[in-house]
């Protein structure tokens, strides 16, 4: 051993050589497994980095905002997180204030907007918009959105669509005439949870079975009436050239006959407008009470207090809905709740409170193909069973308690950017209007006939040709 | 004493294990260094075991910390690529027992504990990493690196200068 | 309105408002805290219309910023992966530039994103974009977001011309605006955290703003360098004054906007971690900026408050 360690050393035979580099092309290897990850990895981060605005694929859409006040506002921030749109025009008779207020913040977003007070010298001067976004009081809706259209630009018009049957109805026929497109601001349309439940759990699964009652309400807590900071009061003759008669009715339209139409209107009609979508009809007919019973009716003519029974005949049979809002007590907020022969939906657009709740009834087919596909989540674990004084488990309820599944689609982003989104993908041609002009139409046609009813003091039936124009 | 004619398929697999265990030593190296920001402290933080107050008054003192933090980073890299090439492979295999010693010890598996950071397989007592330090131990005792590697050039070398010099 | 006793939550109290003539206090319920607005006003209703407009502020920036919305820019900000990037609001930006400032400013004292850090996240705020350079980034803005929504009330109300106001988020981040006619500040109090009743000292401001942290027996909190429980101090303030352009809106040339509650609310969370001489240094630093600090019983100078403006440190009984 000894000897033959003598002999071996301090000799690099070629032998010797090629196994000493004999490991030397796995280090090479390495080298470029690790380059190869590298680029991937470079490659993925670049495609990540890569701004909005900088895809040169997507077609910019010009754009104007009528209406800066709290609702434009909102849609404002939305569209501020939409790629491919340019801010050209900001229209608002408050000019000192928020006109101002979006105009500068569209400024900090690096966008261009002219301010305007009139929305005709608007459409005049802004040759190149694509697109308005109407967002002013109801009672304005119908001529703005018309002259847009005639303009030739595409129409996203915030809801309810008109204060009057008649303004509705020359909005669906503009439309028509002009073949541009009008979005309604029904947003819960475009939501994705809304959607998954329409699409998948009444469609696909028909988890409720036979949907044949309704339940749903928007309760708000009292709330003083709006103000505005006294230096940017707007001039009195310029606020009767605009159809108010003073700061006071500016502010609070929506209280006011003529203008707008009351709590029932504001709140209900984006519910009502899911009463409608979900069951697959129109109403045949309502009934509704309704009054001013708390508030001053110097400032507030319309009710604020209304409660209304539709009556549907839904493809599957009869059914019927109720909605309630009144404005005195928030207690439990806004939410729809769709209860079928073998289960319950609670739903809401609220991100907090009821994002989606299904209840299977006890004696349901299973769930659990649709809890495998994703459809609905696993069922809450319930206590079914408690133990006796003796020990023994038994069911000591009088009847077993549904399980309680949830609907696992949630929405990321402001409440308006998905409708928003659905309006600019239609535009560039690569989507359909989620809540096009007739949709908001039937909408508008039932929740508009609440008011009627409650004046009637009688049960008004819809006919089928109502719905149309 | 050491085997300088060996057995040809135990040491060419005995091989193929120190080239593997390398590439994982210099891959965690790499990684770590080309990574904006990292750090160890995470790791020390959730430290359990008989070792577990060293280990997190070493993440609580920043500039100790950042020591730790190159040294981990440069070692395992400079580690990885020794094992390889089969260059100063004892060494290395000696280091490498080192670090997964202390790998193991700031996270053992033992009975009850539990960590925060996932971790991708089940484990009682024994752990990969007690497994890659097993498999260095080996290395370590059988020198493959003067069967197939660098160090057996080197090894050739200073034996030739050596000779010469006592010549 | 109550008596004397001066009403307390967050550390800060206000003395004496019941003698004040046209006084109107409004309260709303936000950000797991309440808000008030006290305002000197003749007209009532005016009064209660702005203070209606500013809790909507409230209720709009909560939207924004709260990690608890799901659909929030911080709950976006807070999903981001490594290399992934968000467009937020303006608000999300202002915090997070004034968190970042503060997180330098104090040597990561103060740091709202838990998990990696703060500076794993890359503002840039021209193009209101927030990119994460790491995963699992957790912004919670819980030292800030009541002090930068007290900034923008704050604005509001004098846009309302509601100069003579007092504005406060839960007692710990408050705005002092012009003293009531015949005075000259508002007149607030510092109590013990652990003994409301014990009032440790009291303060005349207007046209500052004050903020508080503090913690209750027993609890504590974590340095965020360190993530070791802080022993030491049981409260800590800071007063800022407000600068004198922060009228009116944000400034429509686009620069930052000076928002002395928010960054009051920051330094006081970084207060209950940073030592005194850090403290003291701070102060030095930055002229106007006032502390100050409660030790807790364990301390050598229990008891007793210590106050830094900036020259000098002394017992301040």
């Amino acid at each position: 051993m000894a000897d033959e360690n003598d002999k071996g050393k301090g000799k690099i035979g070629r032998r010797d050589l090629l196994m000493g580099l004999s490991t030397v092309p796995a280090l090479g290897l390495f080298g470029y497994a690790w380059g190869q990850q590298q680029q991937y990895r470079r490659g993925r981060e670049e495609a990540a980095a890569r701004t909005p605005a900088a895809d040169p694929g997507l077609q910019e859409i010009n754009i104007a905002l009528l209406g800066a006040g709290a609702q434009g506002q909102v849609l404002m921030e939305a569209m501020l997180r939409i790629p491919g749109l340019r801010f050209r025009a900001v229209c608002d008779i408050w000019a000192e204030y928020n006109q101002r207020r979006v105009v500068n913040t569209l400024k900090r977003f690096k966008q261009e907007p002219n301010g305007y007070e009139d929305y005709r010298e608007m459409l005049d001067k802004e040759k190149e918009l694509d697109a308005v976004i109407v967002a002013t009081p109801d009672f304005w809706h119908a001529q703005h959105a018309v002259a847009a259209l005639k303009a030739g630009k595409h129409v996203y018009c915030e809801k309810e669509m008109s204060n009057t049957l008649e303004g509705a109805r020359s909005m669906v026929l503009a439309q028509r005439e002009t073949g541009k497109l009008l979005q309604i601001g029904h947003q819960r349309r475009s939501n994705p949870r809304y959607i998954h439940c329409y699409q998948k759990l009444l469609g696909e699964a028909k988890l409720l079975g036979r949907i044949v009652t309704v339940n749903g309400q928007w309760n708000r807590a009292v709330a003083p009436d709006l103000g505005a900071p006294d230096r940017y009061a707007i001039p009195a003759d310029k606020l009767k050239q605009y159809g108010f008669k003073d700061m006071h009715q500016f502010r609070n339209w929506r209280w006011y006959k003529g203008l707008g139409g009351g709590p029932i209107v504001d709140l209900g009609s984006h519910q009502i407008d899911i009463y409608n979508w979900f069951l697959g009809a129109n109403p045949s007919g309502v009934m509704a009470s309704g009054g001013l019973l708390y508030h001053d009716p110097k400032t507030h003519e319309w009710y604020d207090t209304v409660m209304v029974i539709y009556d549907y005949d839904t493809p599957l049979g009869p059914a019927k809905a109720y909605y309630q809002t009144q404005t005195t007590n928030g207690s439990q907020g806004y939410y729809e709740s769709f209860m079928g022969d073998q289960g319950t939906l609670l739903i809401s657009e609220s991100e907090i409170n009821y994002a989606g709740q299904l209840y299977r009834d006890p004696n349901a087919p299973a769930w659990d193909e649709w809890v495998q596909k994703g459809y609905v989540s696993a069922p809450k674990e319930q206590e079914a069973k408690e133990k006796t004084a003796s020990g023994a488990v038994a069911d000591v309820r009088e009847s077993v308690a549904p399980d309680q599944h949830t609907v696992p689609v949630s929405l990321r982003d402001p409440y308006h950017q998905p409708h928003l989104q659905n309006f600019f993908d239609a535009i560039r041609g690569k989507a359909a209007l989620n809540c096009p002009a007739e949709i908001g139409y039937e909408s508008a046609i039932s929740v508009l006939k609440v008011n009627e009813a409650i004046e009637a003091k009688s049960r008004l039936s819809f006919k089928p040709e109502d719905f149309k124009v | 004493m050491e085997a300088t004619t060996f057995d040809r398929a135990p040491m060419i697999a005995i091989t193929a294990m120190r080239v593997l265990v390398g590439w994982h030593f210099l891959y965690e190296g790499l990684t770590k260094l080309t990574a904006p920001s990292w750090t160890a402290a995470g790791y020390l933080k959730q430290a359990k075991g008989p070792l577990a107050e060293q280990f997190r008054s070493l993440a609580a003192r920043p500039d100790l910390l950042t020591n730790a933090d190159l040294i981990t980073m440069w070692g395992l890299t400079i580690l990885g690529a020794c094992l390889i090439l089969g260059l100063f492979t004892r060494l290395a295999s000696l280091a490498g027992i080192g670090f997964i010693l202390l790998f193991y010890l700031a996270a053992p598996p033992f009975i009850g504990y539990f960590y925060a950071i996932p971790s991708e397989g089940s484990y009682l007592i024994v752990n990969k990493n007690l497994v890659e330090l097993s498999a260095l131990v080996v290395i370590l005792l059988t020198g493959s690196g003067r069967f197939a590697g660098l160090d057996r050039i080197l090894h050739g070398l200073i034996g030739r200068r050596a000779r010469l010099a006592a010549a | 309105m109550r008596a004397d006793t001066s009403d307390l939550d967050g550390g800060i109290g206000i003395a004496g408002s019941h003698e004040l003539c046209d006084l109107r206090r409004f309260s709303h319920e936000a950000m797991n805290t309440v808000f008030e607005v006290y305002a000197v006003h003749a007209d009532e209703q005016y009064a209660a219309q702005a203070a209606q407009a500013a809790f909507a502020l409230v209720d709009r920036l909560e939207g924004e910023l709260s990690r608890f919305r799901p659909n929030s820019d911080i709950t976006r900000v807070n999903h981001l992966t490594a290399g992934e990037y968000v467009r937020v609001s303006e608000a999300a930006i202002e915090c997070l530039l004034i968190a970042r400032h503060l997180y330098d400013l104090t040597g990561g004292a103060f740091d709202v994103a838990i998990g990696s850090g703060l500076p794993a996240l890359e503002i840039d705020a021209d193009a209101f974009v927030i990119r994460a350079t790491a995963g699992g980034v957790r912004v919670d803005l819980g030292g800030i977001g009541k002090g930068y929504a007290v900034d923008l009330m704050a604005e509001l109300l004098e846009e309302w011309d509601l100069d003579r106001a007092f504005v406060h988020g839960g007692f710990s981040s408050a705005i002092a605006l012009d003293a009531p006619a015949g005075s000259d500040g508002w007149p607030l109090t510092l109590s013990d955290p652990c003994e409301p009743s014990r009032i440790l000292t009291r303060l005349s401001l207007c046209q500052s703003a004050l903020s508080a942290s503090g913690v209750r027996k027993g609890d504590h909190i974590l340095d965020p360098r360190t993530r070791a429980p802080v022993r030491g101090r049981l409260a800590v303030w800071a007063a800022l004054p407000r600068p004198a352009s922060a009228g009116a809106a944000a400034p429509a040339d686009g620069g930052p906007r000076l928002a002395p509650a928010a960054v009051a609310d920051a330094l006081t969370t970084a207060f209950m971690v940073l030592s005194v001489d850090e403290i003291a240094a701070l102060c030095e630093r930055s002229p106007g900026l006032e502390a100050w600090v409660l030790p807790d019983d364990a301390s050598p100078r229990a008891g007793g408050l210590l106050h830094f403006n900036g020259r000098a440190t002394s017992g301040d009984e």
